[in-house]
């Protein structure tokens, strides 16, 4: 009866009677083993927590880098000249497909089965075939939108996936604002489409002053561009950003980039995002730039240029500041064509141009007789050349066993330095030249920082320049000076080498009476007047320089400019030079021009330079470079006369405009 | 006999042999019994809003005569210039057909009316969704667009028999490509999130940078067209507030709505007749 009643109740627990001393040990064995555990359990909670903490969050959490668009770039005037479009793209975020693609891969090994598991692939080759075709599912609905046929690329895909999961994928890049359009409307909000939005540059002048300016290139936005966000342990995924990789891009690119911003997400253990993110940055726009030139001089110096179908440079300075208004080479390359990317096929046919080489600051010329200047400030300070030297020119001086003929064989007859200047007259300085000393031009040419880069702010400006001297060329060669290598060197030959910016800031202190122009491609308003080290010669002596260069552009050389392309109530001062150069087609003609202007008040200067391309052609300066300089001075004359017309006020807003960006 | 405290537990097991049964019911099967809910309750929306139609019929007869002649006026007046109206739309309807086939430019959609009553709007989701009294019976289809007096009302999301759902231009889930008046550039209008007795606003995204708008000085945006779904120049909203994105690139702004939305009683749906040219 007892035991039923116990079975009722459910009261089947066996009770013991007594006390078991041995049940001790069996305590203490426990207590032993829960202290243990307890112990373990405490370090792992209250010691290693941090650790722990860190671990956790290494693994589950992703960062994600994203690029601020660039800063634009403006000519003096506040004209654009590099700026940012908008880049549209549909892209798919596959992060949220996973149930889609999970299902696919539920009906691919269903369809196995089916078969008896026939020619049954790998799980991860199943898987691959159901991102594919979930993906190529949203890729044909945007192509029945659009009217496209866009395919996709299963390895990109795959690559996408592997590496890049938490960015979008992109399906179809660089829509027209309808294809935008279209998609905004008809995709539903919560698609996992969406339309994407990146900045490519935007050149509104195409090819203008396409090596200053210089083009840019995708990388992935670093850690370095990102101050100031935690996240640097995370496994990070970049997104690109456009890097300077020529020009004021380059030269700039810190001021330009812009500020990148970063998104850190929690990710479940298959890598697949939970949203919302846990911290988020917005990326930043980059610094404006104002640059000094001016594109309507730019494009008035490469219209000139381009007309030749010759390569060549002209560099046009305001003689005050220093500031660059146009730098041009030619050939170049439209700058549209490097955006968003540059194709190789592209890349190569430029190289194939020469496209690529700045020649305003790259290209290394013996100047020809535009370096008469020099000698004869060089004459002028060593007291071979006086206001009443004369020299008889005969077609030729004999130099040592060797006659050196005069500018194209002419026979000028007695000339004194204005003349010399005037016609460009060879015997002259090849005379005064011996007279003086290589070390004396040289020593001119140098005080004139010929022999240096000129610090302008572009990348890759040539080290290449050199004014020689005797003690280089027992250095170098190991070879004597000779009087013909004087001769030569007088009249801007032989080993001189010089660059146009160079020649440009001759000009430019010369026009001031001072040595040294340091050259800027920055425009500052209300730039001081660049103070330098004086020509220190008597006022008499740099007038006389200053007279011949006049008188080469009234009835010398460089006549032209007084005639057919006169420009009226512009005084201008300039040198004509035509140089010879050594090339694998031969010998190759080069034909230069360096002006001032205007004279009574010099504000601008201008170096130009013309290569030939047929060997032993004739070449002069006045036919080739000449009418670069006149389009340069005539659209610089006219603007100043709008400007002086239309009075200061109008001509403040500008500059504080400008001062604004 | 089954043990009693499994009698205790039937309820919990019906309810698991319902769910059992719904989670195992094919997907074609489930999809006809979501439709025909929304089939059935079509009825009842109806009815309640004939009730409503009938009772405003009545609050509307013991207006005085006085008033009613007044009415009859203003109506007469409206009337004469909507037909002055409708003659120059005409007109200008022909000349842009013109232009279209002389410059070889693609033609716009064409759309056939069916104006509809709102038939239910549910107070939940006031500013996302209203029904409307019009359905298949009437040739509705999926997507079309639904204008009223201020412009846009939103898209046709789903259509059963007799009346149809319209996601109105309010709801998040909402989204259109638009312009500025006067500016051909497209840019993005999403409707926001909007409290449903407060007034109902919508986002504008890309809008280039050179536009300005202010409460003071908004800019009236509309439909593009270039979208294939809406006519261009229907009205959006009004452009109150734009601030610069981080990029730089674009602007993002407040959009204020119609506020005659919140109380619409009628809209139009345009039916494509003809698709976009695009």
């Amino acid at each position: 009866m007892k035991e039923r009643n116990a079975e009722r109740t459910g009261s089947l627990v066996e009770s013991h009677k007594g006390y078991d001393p041995r049940l001790i040990l069996f305590y203490f064995g426990i207590a032993a083993l829960l202290l243990v555990l307890g112990g373990g359990l405490a370090y792992q909670q209250l010691f290693k927590t941090d650790a722990y903490h860190d671990i956790e969050r290494i693994q589950n959490q992703r960062r994600v880098l994203m690029p601020g668009s660039r800063g634009n770039i403006y000519d003096r005037e506040g004209r654009l000249l590099v700026g940012n479009l908008p880049r549209f793209a549909v892209t798919l975020n596959l992060v949220e497909l996973r149930g889609e693609f999970l299902k696919e891969y539920r009906k691919i090994r269903k369809a196995y089965r089916e078969s008896d598991d026939r020619d049954l692939v790998s799980a991860s080759q199943m898987e691959q075939v159901a991102r594919y075709t979930v993906v190529e599912r949203y890729l044909r609905q945007v192509n029945r939108t659009l009217g496209t046929g866009t395919t996709l690329d299963s390895k990109e895909l795959q690559r996408h996936f592997n590496q890049r999961l938490l960015l979008p994928f992109v399906l179809v890049d660089d829509l027209t604002p309808n294809d935008y359009a279209k998609l905004i409307e008809q995709l539903p909000v919560s698609s996992p489409l969406q339309i994407y939005t990146s900045t490519k540059r935007y050149y509104p002048y195409g090819s203008a002053a396409a090596h200053s300016i210089g083009y840019v290139s995708s990388v992935e936005v670093s850690d370095a561009d990102l101050a100031n966000f935690p996240g640097d342990e995370l496994k990070t995924f970049p997104m690109k950003e456009s890097v300077g990789r020529t020009g004021l891009e380059r030269r700039f690119d810190d001021r330009l980039q812009g500020q990148a911003g970063g998104v850190i997400y929690r990710v479940d253990p298959a890598g697949y995002r939970v949203n919302p993110p846990l911290r988020k940055l917005l990326p930043m726009q980059g610094s404006n730039l104002v640059t000094s030139l001016d594109i309507d001089l730019q494009l008035a110096a490469e219209n000139q240029l381009a007309m030749n179908e010759l390569a060549g440079a002209a560099v046009a300075i305001d003689i005050g500041t220093g500031e660059v208004l146009a730098l041009a080479s030619k050939p170049d390359f439209n700058l549209t064509d490097t955006t968003p990317r540059i194709s190789s096929e592209n890349y190569k046919k430029i190289e194939e141009s020469g496209g690529w080489l700045n020649r305003a600051v790259q290209g290394v010329y013996p100047p020809g007789s535009t370096f008469k200047l020099i000698t004869a400030l060089a004459g002028l300070r060593s007291g071979a050349i006086t206001l009443d030297t004369v020299v008889d020119c005969q077609g030729a001086l004999m130099v040592g066993r060797r006659p050196f003929p005069c500018h194209d064989g002419h026979q000028h007859g007695p000339l004194k330095l204005r003349e010399a200047i005037e016609k460009s007259c060879n015997v002259f300085f090849y005379d005064r030249g011996i007279a003086m000393g290589a070390q004396a031009i040289a020593d001119e040419a140098r005080r004139f920082n010929l022999d240096s880069p000129s610090g302008i702010e572009l990348p890759f400006e040539t080290t290449g320049m050199l004014v020689p001297d005797p003690a280089w060329k027992l250095r170098t060669r190991d070879e004597k000076w000779f009087d013909g290598d004087t001769a030569n060197f007088a009249i801007g030959q032989g080993f001189l080498g010089v660059t146009p910016l160079q020649m440009a800031c001759f000009v430019a202190s010369l026009a001031r009476g001072e040595t040294e122009t340091k050259p800027t491609l920055i425009h500052q308003p209300g730039r001081p007047r660049i103070r330098s080290a004086p020509i220190n010669l008597p006022t008499p002596l740099y007038q006389a320089v200053l007279q011949g260069m006049q008188q080469c552009v009234q009835t010398g050389t460089g006549k032209i400019l007084s005639g057919l392309l006169k420009i009226e109530g512009l005084a201008i001062a300039g040198k004509t030079g035509t140089a010879q150069v050594m090339t694998r087609k031969g010998k190759l003609n080069l034909a230069w021009f360096v002006c001032f202007a205007p004279v009574e008040n010099p504000q601008i200067a201008i170096a130009v330079v013309v290569e030939g391309d047929t060997p032993n052609e004739e070449f002069a300066g006045s036919r080739y470079a000449v009418p670069v300089a006149h389009a340069v001075l005539k659209d610089w004359f006219a603007k100043k006369n709008r400007r002086a017309s239309s009075g200061m006020a109008s001509l403040n807003t500008t500059t504080e405009n400008v001062a604004a960006r | 006999m089954l043990p009693h405290r499994i009698f205790q537990r039937r309820p919990f097991l019906t309810l698991a042999v319902v769910f059992a049964v719904w989670l195992m019911l094919p997907l074609f099967v489930k999809r006809a019994m979501r439709i025909s809910f929304f089939e059935m309750q079509a009825p009842v929306d109806l009815t309640a809003s004939y009730v409503r139609d009938l009772q405003d019929y009545w609050a509307l007869r013991t207006r005085s005569t006085n008033d009613l002649i007044a009415a009859g006026r203003d109506l007469a007046r409206l009337n004469a210039s909507y037909e002055m109206t409708l003659q120059q739309n005409a007109t200008l309807h022909r000349e842009v057909e013109r232009l279209e086939s002389v410059l070889k430019l693609p033609a716009f959609p064409e759309h056939r009316s069916e104006v509809a009553r709102v038939a239910r709007r549910d107070f939940n989701g006031w500013w996302q969704r209203l029904t409307l009294r019009k359905g298949r019976n009437f040739g509705i289809t999926e997507g079309s667009p639904v204008i009223f007096t201020g412009g846009v009302v939103g898209r046709v999301s789903k259509v059963g028999l007799y009346t149809c759902e319209v996601e109105m231009i309010s709801s998040p889930g909402f989204r259109l490509a638009a312009t500025i008046e006067g500016d051909s550039r497209p840019i993005s209008y999403q409707g926001g999130e909007n409290p449903t007795l407060g007034p109902a606003k919508g986002i504008a995204e890309y809008v280039p940078l050179d536009i300005l708008a202010s409460l003071t000085a908004p800019k009236r945006i509309v439909t593009s067209g270039l979208g294939g779904v809406f006519p261009p120049g229907l009205a959006i909203g009004s452009l109150v507030r734009l601030e610069g994105s981080g990029d730089g690139l674009f602007k993002t702004g407040d959009v204020r709505l119609d506020s005659r939305l919140s109380e619409i009683s009628e809209a139009t749906i345009l039916v494509p007749v003809k698709p976009a040219g695009y």
